[in-house]
């Protein structure tokens, strides 16, 4: 019954996303269509009906919810956790980024505006989208003249290089990305704080408001690098603190830093140096923003709907308990929003654990899981998402809805191929291997004892291994000498792309040359001669949007047919938005709504 | 954590007119047997008493009756909400407890599978930090002076440490496989030995109270004066006049050590799934909001905890009341 | 007498010198017995992109490569004498005491832990005032009235009360008294400085819940406590004097019931911490409960050792409050 339904809604977004038509799959079919590649297309209303009867509204997916011009008030967030960072040099989580953009302007910005262009790069402080030089080696971007910080100093293209610069001390700022030092010339610079006499030489500036990056091979989508991230968001070298610059990064957004206590309160007050004509994709339409941090999950949907709270600032989507209330209250519906949350949620199998070395016997655990388990305990069609059979997200440059093993016909597994697979493996009679987790992830946990129940079946016997999330990626999962030495073949994750294309989605995931031995995004250990070279094709500066859209399709396919990754969802989030909330949409490029706008209507 | 520093339940009364050397432990016996006369008129007690024999016999064949609690019923889990389809947490026929949202696993089973994990922590860190403080205990009031004063700047030492941020943090810093060990059968190990290696002192000091009033009775100067030594006393006469105190406080400590299982267990440093846990179902529900969407993943767990604490501490109240019937 | 202070505080000195020691043993050395070395234990410092150059950093930044006595001796004489710290571009001294540098967010730790202090003294004082006033009341009527209806309905609910987990009444009220009867909607902690109303209304939910487990302790320990006392001789003697009733409870039997039950409460306000973790996190305040919990979850080791230390620091001031209250009191401890 379930699964028939299931059936149907996918179909439609499949369908959907190749005729570029955005359709809300049940409650009254198509409603509207607002970009070609939007990502939040598919069957948002479907999941619900059946069991309430009701469907999301979805103002906030399918276009703006209470566009309004309205002035003042004050605009509050909360957050369950603590943020990476403050400090736009030091920032990786998608939230925080987010947030970021109400006090940072990085060079470049993402669109604000619905639909598919809102993952398009637009100028920040920029003036226009980085100039490419022929060779594709050097990047040059002019800096918008008269800038000014909340102090009213001027804000110069050297600026931007210092900001750059202290991203290199990784003692210091451990967690931004580190696609500089990856591009850039001169891996070795150790930043200003150990090297003050030191320059990191392959950024240049030529004149004050023009600043050059000179990498080491083509990057056809550094403007993302520059402009996806804080990372270049002006730093003046004489307010730089350090660690304790998160404290009061200097403004160049539509707001500033009155107060920020760590773990507790940030309070953010109106920038008087910013004018909405230089920043054409923020809005200062509140007089205070403020964030309240490690607030109660639960308390903050409960907050939320008593109206006592405008936005969980994670973004990932109401709890379990506030699900229930809201899908089951129309008037609560008429608040919420239900789309793509930007993320999938997989699991790795590493094929350099034996028996996982075979192909056959990755492909085996592909069939065996059971998605429908898989899809339940990420909280299930709805708040979790739809069950996934690619690498690419819906919506991206080069996705095609292919199932290879049968994830869409078959949800709750397919053992009859399954075992086909064990027995091309070598392994009719099953064989055993271990599986990690983080433990203190509730979803994670359900989901790994769903693998488990499932492999059973086929008489794949597996081990569980929980480690704590925050040295997940760096000593367990994400150290394949690690996952060697335990014999530990399977590993939950998921993954954010650091940009919404092909190459940010994939390139951690399957390119032999991201694998590392801390801090491992490839935990398969693809290292595929054929995905390889559609690394280094791409990356060809001649090649125009739809050839390389092309050539990440390929990607796709090659990797799912070698089975180091067992997608399980393409996450959705649930969530509401009290009516006093103006300018709310889920913005494409977060999977959440786009802070730099929103307002309050009393 | 607070019961055993309660002063009121002091000393025995051995009614001490012995001069052999074995007298005492027939003494002791005798005692025994008036406890025991008086704890089998105390209903309440007994009927704590009877559950926690009840609670011991489903923990050992329990688990040979209900159905494996790691299989999976998704048909009887709506993914909409992950609760059961039905009232009452999908109570039916199959499932007398319900299933467990998300899951779809049998409730009973999981509780009836839980019951000798919550008992078996419960039980073993209780006689550990029984073996330790008692041992400490004696030696410490017995033998009096320096060594006394070592042991009890050790206790003051344990008493200074702020019990459950250490236990998590312990428990946190151990990775999956030490010390020869790996899975459970260390969380375990490590559960047991982090709540009974603090909760010694406790022990200890009524332990060595105990010993620095009955030292000084004549049935040990008697059986110093025909020439018993140091061990022989301490074990032999010393000893024995403690098996009350001994039993109250155990008794009175295992529940508390449920609970800070079930704590530990909310904070995140429990057992590994999916073995059941009690205090990692309740801690699920509280914490993944099942409390509101499916309040019978709450209760049940909720209430085996609360019963089977409640039943120790009825136990050992009317042990106590035993021992010592001016508290009544 | 004063001699006698002295040698408690030294042994109060001492105390906490060795738990330093253990505390700094248990998560610098037991990791490393379990076969972790310096640049595994700095992975987890550098969020999601734990290159090994970075790891390398933060390594030399953490101090992580040096020995562990040498680690230990800085922490120590960041504690007595305050240390230099470059948060970057400059070198700050951190003024004793100085309990580091938190390993995730790279802030200094004490300023951290007395901004979060106000929080739970606020949540300890009036759980404490309610726990003791209920608690020692409904134990003394108890006690008078032994066997009674009151005696028996408040001793049961006194027993349930220790058999519950303290984050499930939490919660539970929480659900109860500010979403579904909204008596005390939107808790979160107000500066008392700031509205003394709204701080006293919002607390009154995590006071019921931590006071509601206390009580019950001590309603029992002083039902027992008066029963005995009731039953010793000198009791007798006043009553055959012809004393009031009232005043034989008041002057003779009370004032010996609750000597013990202070000694305890000055243990259990030092061991508060462990029952203002769980309410914290249920009601979501910033104390050090919260503070604590967050420490243990980022393994932020300078934040979990500034932590045990301000605790035990509480718990030996406690102690050592509560002996000279009894030397005072009783000359003969004075001596042994």
């Amino acid at each position: 019954m379930t699964s028939m339904r299931r059936r149907k809604s996918l179909a439609i977004s499949a369908g959907a996303a190749v005729a570029a038509v955005l359709l809300a799959a049940c409650g009254g079919g198509a409603t509207s269509s607002t970009g070609a590649t939007s990502p939040t297309g598919g069957s948002t209303g479907g999941s619900t009906g059946g069991t309430t009867g009701n469907a999301v509204a979805n103002a906030g997916v399918t276009g703006i919810a209470n566009p309004s011009d309205h002035k003042g008030g004050t605009l509050t967030f909360a957050s369950s956790s603590t943020p990476d960072s403050l400090d736009g040099g030091n920032e990786y989580y998608a939230w925080t980024l987010n947030f970021n953009r109400l006090y940072e302007t990085p060079l470049l910005t993402y669109k604000s505006t619905t639909g598919g262009a809102g993952t398009q790069m637009v100028p920040g402080i920029a003036t226009a989208l980085g100039q490419v030089s022929p060779d594709g080696l050097t990047w040059t971007y002019h800096i918008k003249k008269g800038l000014k910080y909340e102090d009213g100093s001027a804000v110069t293209a050297g600026d931007v290089k210092y900001a750059v610069e202290r991203t290199y001390d990784r003692g210091v700022l451990a967690n931004g990305p580190s696609y500089f030092p990856q591009l850039l010339a001169d891996p070795t610079y150790k930043g200003p704080y150990k090297d003050p006499n030191g320059d990191l030489t392959s950024i240049t500036v030529p004149d004050p408001y023009t600043i050059q990056f000179h990498l080491v091979a083509p990057f056809p989508d550094f403007d993302y690098v520059v402009g996806a991230f804080g990372q270049t968001a002006p730093v003046p070298k004489a307010k730089d603190t350090g660690a304790k610059y998160e404290l009061h990064p200097m403004s160049t957004g539509p707001y500033m830093f009155q107060s920020y206590q760590v773990n507790k309160q940030a309070v953010l007050v109106k920038n008087p140096n910013w004018t909405q004509n230089e920043d054409t994709e923020a809005r200062q339409n509140v007089d205070k923003v403020i964030l309240t941090l490690n607030v109660n999950a639960d308390d903050i949907d409960n907050r939320l709907i008593s109206g006592d709270l405008d936005v969980d600032s994670a973004g990932s989507g109401v709890q379990a308990a506030a699900r229930a209330k809201v899908l089951g209250n129309p008037s609560l519906l008429r608040n919420s929003d239900n789309g793509f949350g930007n993320r999938e949620w997989f699991i790795y199998l590493d094929s350099k654990v034996a028996p996982l070395t075979n192909v056959a016997c990755r492909q085996a655990i592909e069939y065996a899981a059971n998605k429908t388990d898989l899809q339940t305990a990420y909280g299930g069609p709805v708040a979790g998402g739809d069950i996934a059979s690619t690498l690419l997200l819906p919506g991206m440059g080069g996705y095609s809805a292919f199932d290879l093993y049968n994830a869409k016909s078959q949800p709750t597994g397919d053992t009859t191929d399954a075992k086909k697979a064990l027995t091309t493996c070598g392994q009719p009679n099953g064989f055993t291997t271990g599986l990690a987790y983080r433990s203190d992830r509730p979803k994670e946990v359900a989901g790994a004892q769903a693998l488990q129940q499932a492999l059973k079946a086929v008489g794949i016997n597996v081990q569980l291994h929980g480690y704590p999330a925050g040295n997940y990626y760096g000593n367990f999962a994400g150290a394949p000498t690690f996952m060697h030495k335990n014999n530990i073949g399977i590993a939950f994750g998921g993954w954010a792309p650091d940009w919404p294309d092909g190459y940010g989605m994939m390139w951690a995931l399957t390119s032999g040359n991201s694998i590392v031995p801390t801090g491992n995004a490839n935990i398969g250990e693809l290292n595929d001669p054929a995905v390889n070279k559609l690394f280094k094709d791409v990356a060809n500066p001649k090649l125009t949007l739809d050839q390389r859209s092309a050539i990440y399709g390929q990607i796709d396919k090659l990797s799912m047919q070698q089975a180091v990754i067992l997608p399980e969802v393409y996450a959705k989030v649930l969530i509401y938005r009290p009516p006093t909330l103006t300018n709310v949409y889920i913005d494409p490029a977060w999977g959440m709504y786009n802070y730099a706008v929103l307002g309050k209507s009393s | 954590m607070t019961v055993s520093v309660d002063p009121a339940a002091g000393h025995l009364e051995p009614e001490a007119t012995a001069t052999a050397p074995g007298a005492p432990i027939i003494q002791g016996r005798s005692l025994g047997q008036i406890a025991w006369r008086r704890l089998r008129r105390d209903k309440v007690a007994m009927a704590g008493g009877t559950f926690i024999a009840f609670l011991v016999v489903v923990s050992i064949i329990g688990p040979y009756f209900v159905q494996d609690p790691t299989v999976y019923h998704s048909s009887l889990i709506d993914p909409t909400f992950s609760r059961p389809i039905g009232p009452w947490g999908g109570i039916s026929l199959a499932h007398p407890f319900g299933v467990e949202p998300i899951t779809g696993r049998d409730m009973l089973a999981r509780i009836v599978d839980g019951a000798p994990y919550s008992l078996l922590i419960g039980f073993l860190s209780t006689m550990l930090a029984v073996v330790i403080g008692v041992f400490f205990g004696i030696i410490a009031g017995y033998f009096g002076g320096w060594t006394d004063s070592v042991i009890a700047r050790a206790m003051d030492v344990f008493l200074a440490f702020p019990l459950l941020v250490f236990a998590i943090a312990l428990v946190g810093v151990i990775p999956n496989s030490a010390f020869g060990m790996s899975g459970n059968q260390l969380r375990v190990a490590l559960l047991v030995f982090v709540i009974g290696f603090f909760a010694w002192p406790y022990m200890g000091r009524i332990i060595r109270g105990q010993v620095l009033s009955l030292r000084e009775r004549e049935f040990v100067d008697a059986a110093r004066s025909i020439g018993a030594r140091g061990p022989y006393i301490l074990f032999r006469e010393l000893l024995p006049n403690l098996v009350g105190p001994i039993l109250v406080y155990a008794t009175l400590l295992i529940p508390t050590n449920i609970l800070f299982e079930a704590a530990l267990d909310y904070l995140g440093v429990g057992l590994i799934p999916p073995t059941p846990s009690w205090g990692q179902m309740l801690s699920s529900a509280v914490s993944n909001g099942f409390y509101y969407i499916d309040p019978m993943f709450m209760i049940i767990p909720g209430l085996a905890i609360f019963i089977t604490v409640m039943a120790f501490n009825l136990f050992g109240d009317g042990l106590r009341d035993a021992f010592d019937p001016r508290t009544r | 007498m004063i001699t006698f202070i002295i040698r408690r505080l030294i042994t109060a000195v001492f105390l906490l010198l060795v738990v330093s020691v253990i505390t700094f043993a248990i998560f610098f050395l037991i990791p490393r017995l379990a076969g972790q070395n310096a640049n595994e234990l700095a992975a987890q410092y550098v969020g999601r992109n734990p290159t090994p150059a970075a790891i390398q950093q933060m390594v030399e930044r953490l101090g992580l490569d040096q020995p562990l006595p040498v680690q230990y001796w800085h922490f120590l004489k960041g504690l007595v004498a305050g240390e230099n710290y470059s948060a970057g571009p400059s070198v700050t001294y951190c003024p004793p005491p100085c309990f580091g540098y938190s390993f995730r967010s790279q802030l200094a730790v004490w300023p951290q832990m007395v901004s979060a202090l106000p929080v739970t003294v606020s949540l300890a004082l009036g759980a404490a005032i309610l726990w003791l006033l209920g608690g020692v009341s409904i134990g003394v009527l108890s006690a008078l009235r032994r066997g009674s209806i009151f005696d028996r309905f408040s001793m049961g609910v006194a027993l349930a009360g220790v058999s519950l987990p303290i984050f499930f009444t939490g919660l539970i009220s929480l659900e109860l008294f500010s979403y579904k009867w909204p008596l005390f909607p939107n808790v979160q902690y107000v500066n008392i400085a700031v509205n003394p109303l709204l701080w006293a209304r919002n607390l009154v939910l995590p006071w019921v819940t931590l006071a509601f487990l206390y009580a019950a302790l001590y309603a029992r320990l002083t039902r027992a406590g008066m029963l005995e006392t009731m039953n010793e001789d000198y009791i007798r003697t006043a009553r055959a004097k012809g004393l009031r009733e009232r005043s034989v409870v008041v002057k003779h039997g009370l004032r010996a019931a609750l000597t013990p039950i202070l000694t305890i409460f000055g243990m259990d306000l030092g061991l508060l911490l462990g029952g203002a973790i769980l309410t914290e996190s249920t009601f979501s305040l910033p104390g050090l409960g919260q503070f604590t919990v967050l420490a243990i979850q980022n393994q932020d080791f300078p934040e979990i050792m500034g932590v045990v230390m301000l605790a035990a620091f509480f718990i030996v001031i406690a102690n050592m409050l509560v002996d000279i209250l009894y030397a005072a009191i009783d000359p003969r401890v004075r001596i042994s």
